[in-house]
């Protein structure tokens, strides 16, 4: 061989082989020597945003309290988060924390996604007695004597359902922001004064696939009480294309003919910002509509927060309350169970920084803290009246508690993941096309009751004590709570 | 001098009509000479960094692929639960699938068609001796491809929003409209909407591929067509396109294959709506295999499989046009 030609296969094999070692020598170990000890890093993972800043604190303060312990937060937007995070378990890159209320205890165990809170699985009575008796439960965030969850944020104000209007438009319009429309009626008469009266538009409401559940729980939990995934406890049916459901999506459609809803398919960043910009006059949403407009500069002084308006001949249906509040969970690749259940104690407690910031930032209202303490934000206040009105939100039945064995039972869970957002894009479709919507939705209701019906016939057959009974509750009266003592009856 | 007549049948004389003291002297092929000594070794050196990328990056997803469309499988955990055929089955009876494959086909025939022809008219300008500027409409034409695709969705989202887009403020200032028009609220007005500015961004790359192709054809058929007194059309229809009918065929294919992996657009500028009208095959897959937990690999793998048939099925109907293609090429020399 020319020697120079050997000298240059050399030196091509050595490049090679450097950077297949280096390759391989990536680490990816989160304990590092800092100073006198080992350093642990705690990854979490949320969707959050708004909340970025407030984690950097928490994270500095907790280290500050626990130097062994560094923690890093992860915010990703929510759309984004719901792939990155399950792609994260496949490829075992999975964060030691993460924000999950996409599915329950019995799919993230399935999944093999989480371990207990605490390295040996109990957690002792001064940690669960931080919560209101009743907050753990078999099925929901316990299992097999173990606890995996914790209840996060309150479900009495927390949640969608409340009516945001700005201030400036009203004023533009004529209009008293602190006399909002109650009714239905009530809230066409402004939007046609907004209309008349700015160049404003009047509801700004996105439409763009599950987007369009601002608008809709906004209107239908004045309706009819049913659970997130169109489900009617009370017959035990799914229920888009049922009465309450088809009268209100009939109203939005007449608030769309009349030229009531900001015109464009848009997602929810749009049409936050077109509220924001003073570009609509009303925008249906939730609690956390207060951090993620202060996040932006929009403040509170410039919007007023009220009710969900009612249909003319009165409220018939409330929001719904549920027992599964779990948000964060303890990965099952967590190296460092320790930490992670170090942090939790600390995260949860009730007089604690993280609690103290949370409310400082008025990012919404905890289930282990006293909310009428705590709460100083004057909007934040408001909201708390609204939710805290009788009948405004109500604590749904739950099918675990009347059939343990739903706690093993897949059969709801795969008669909704199939098309997970099909409620949402048939409502889509029957807006822009004017269809009605029970044309629209009638093959969905149906394939998700068949799918329900036949697994749990097939879990039936197969041992487990579950039927179409354990999701049927015919004695409840839908504007009232479920409480405990009725699945004694 | 002697004339040579085409064989009965044919209008153009081949090679075949010449006698041997006429043909054009054979080229030698040199890719087929065996390589000896090192340089073969110098030959896997060279190959092998692609070869393993091929491996890894081709032919490895594809095996996976086709190994998960029979499983039921989420893409965690091991894969045990065998399907068998029940993914095909259940695709095949998936309506919304055959939405995504008729929106697929007729996003890649209206974009081929619209974009091939007017992005040639464009190349044939550009190439004229008589044009100014020609650097200037080059870059002006070519500048869309750079910006990426989720970047172009977002921008036409705002320019056509009917509440504060740019566009219906000017119908609106024009006084042509009185309400913006929601170009997404209709399955064909927002397809028409994806072809459009598909075709926008992907314009000045197959501007690009024509002027190639005219480059090719020799300058003294023009100047001999010229002392004939042609006219431009002529030159055009009897010289220009003739010759570059075979490189058209090839651009033809890539603008049709381009087009069915149509997907950043749909994502970004309908989502698949209105409901699930836009839905093309690439977004239906990336729905089932990201857009609900569990995951559905198995089940998005089995529609990315059959939908790979119908495209080879189109592609290799093409392949034949293709072949046909190269062989006047080479006949061409272009």
């Amino acid at each position: 061989m020319n020697p120079h030609r050997r000298g240059t296969a050399v030196i091509i094999t050595a490049a090679i082989a450097s950077l297949l070692l280096a390759a391989c020598g990536t680490s990816t170990n989160s304990s590092s020597s800092s100073g006198g000890g080992t350093q642990t890093t705690l990854k979490i993972w949320d969707f959050s945003a708004e909340q970025v800043q407030f984690h950097k604190d928490i994270g500095a303060q907790f280290t500050k309290e626990h130097p062994n312990i560094k923690i890093e937060w992860r915010s990703i937007t929510q759309a984004d988060y719901m792939k990155t995070l399950p792609l994260a378990f496949q490829s075992n890159q999975a964060p030691d924390m993460f924000y999950w209320n996409a599915t329950g205890l019995s799919e993230l165990l399935d999944q093999k996604w989480i371990r207990p809170l605490s390295p040996d699985g109990t957690v002792p009575a001064d940690f669960t007695k931080r919560w209101p008796d009743g907050s753990f439960l078999d099925g929901i965030n316990m299992q097999d004597g173990k606890t995996y969850g914790f209840p996060f944020t309150e479900n009495l104000y927390w949640g969608s359902g409340y009516m945001f209007l700005n201030k400036q438009v009203f004023q533009q319009a004529g209009l008293d922001v602190n006399n909002p429309p109650k009714t239905w009626t009530d809230l066409k008469n402004a939007c046609a004064q907004i209309k008349a009266k700015t160049k404003a538009e009047c509801i700004a409401a996105p439409t763009k696939g599950e987007d369009m559940q601002r608008i809709w729980y906004g209107l239908v939990s004045s309706v009819s009480t049913s659970s997130t995934d169109f489900f009617d406890y009370k017959t035990g049916k799914f229920n888009l294309t049922a009465p309450g459901q088809l009268k209100t999506f009939a109203f939005i459609q007449e608030l769309k003919k009349a030229g009531y809803l900001a015109p464009g398919t848009n997602d929810k960043n749009f049409s936050r910002q077109q509220f924001a910009a003073g570009q609509a006059g009303i925008y249906f949403d939730g609690t956390w509509m207060l951090s993620v407009w202060d996040s932006q500069g929009f403040s509170s002084d410039n919007y007023v927060v009220a009710p969900r308006v009612d249909p003319d001949e009165g409220q018939t249906g409330a929001g719904g309350r549920t027992y599964d509040g779990n948000k964060y969970w303890v990965s099952s690749q967590t190296k460092h169970p320790d930490a992670a259940w170090t942090f939790i104690q600390w995260m949860t407690d009730p007089n604690g920084y993280f609690v103290q910031q949370y409310y400082k930032n008025a990012f919404g209202t905890l289930s282990y803290v006293d909310n009428q303490k705590m709460v100083s934000h004057p909007v934040l206040k408001q909201i708390m009246q609204i939710g805290a009105k009788p009948g405004y939100r109500v604590q749904l039945p739950e099918p675990l508690l009347k059939c343990p064995d739903i706690a093993k039972s897949k059969a709801y869970v795969n008669a909704l993941t199939k098309t997970p957002d099909a409620e949402w894009e048939a409502m889509n479709e029957a807006l822009v096309s004017g269809q009605p919507l029970a044309s629209v939705g009638a093959a969905i209701v149906k394939q998700r009751q068949t799918a329900l019906e036949e697994g749990l016939e097939q879990e039936a057959a197969s041992g487990l004590k579950v039927s179409m009974d354990c999701y049927t509750f015919p004695e409840w009266d839908s504007t009232k709570d479920y409480t405990s003592d009725m699945y004694k009856s | 001098m002697t004339t040579i007549a085409p064989a009965p049948g044919r209008e153009r004389v081949t090679e075949s009509d010449r006698s041997p003291a006429q043909r054009a002297p054979e080229r030698v092929d040199h890719s087929r000479e065996r390589v000896r000594g090192l340089d073969r070794v110098w030959l896997l050196v060279f190959l092998a960094p692609f070869l393993l990328l091929y491996l890894g990056f081709t032919i490895w997803p594809l095996i996976a692929t086709i190994y998960y469309s029979f499983f039921d499988w989420s893409g965690i955990g091991p894969i045990e639960n065998f399907a068998g055929v029940d993914n095909y089955g259940s695709i095949l009876a998936d309506p919304l699938f055959w939405v995504s494959v008729v929106n697929t086909l007729i996003f890649a025939l209206l974009t081929t068609v619209i974009k091939l022809p007017i992005s040639l008219v464009a190349a044939i300008l550009l190439t004229r001796k008589w044009l100014r500027g020609k650097r200037f409409f080059r870059t002006v034409f070519f500048a869309p491809l750079i910006i990426p695709v989720a970047m172009a969705g977002l921008i036409f989202t705002y320019l056509l929003n009917p509440s504060n887009g740019a566009l219906n403020a000017i119908l609106r200032d024009l006084g042509l409209v009185d309400e913006g028009f929601d170009v997404f609220a209709n399955r064909w007005s927002a397809l028409l909407v994806l072809v459009l500015v598909s075709i926008w961004q992907i314009f000045g790359q197959y501007m690009i591929y024509w002027m190639a192709a005219l480059q090719n054809v020799p300058e003294e058929l023009y100047e001999a067509a010229a002392i004939d007194g042609a006219s431009e059309w002529k030159k055009l229809t009897r010289i220009t396109l003739p010759i570059i009918k075979p490189v058209a065929v090839i651009i033809t294919l890539l603008g049709l294959v381009n087009a069915m992996h149509v997907f950043g657009l749909v994502v970004t500028l309908t989502a698949g709506g209105p409901g699930t009208s836009t839905y093309v095959v690439s977004y239906f897959i990336y729905q089932n295999a990201f857009g609900r937990v569990p995951f559905d690999y198995g089940y998005a793998s089995a529609a990315a499989l059959l939908f790979s048939v119908i495209a080879f099925v189109l592609v290799s109907a093409q392949g034949l046009a293709v072949r046909r293609a190269q062989r006047l090429r080479k006949e061409y020399g272009v």
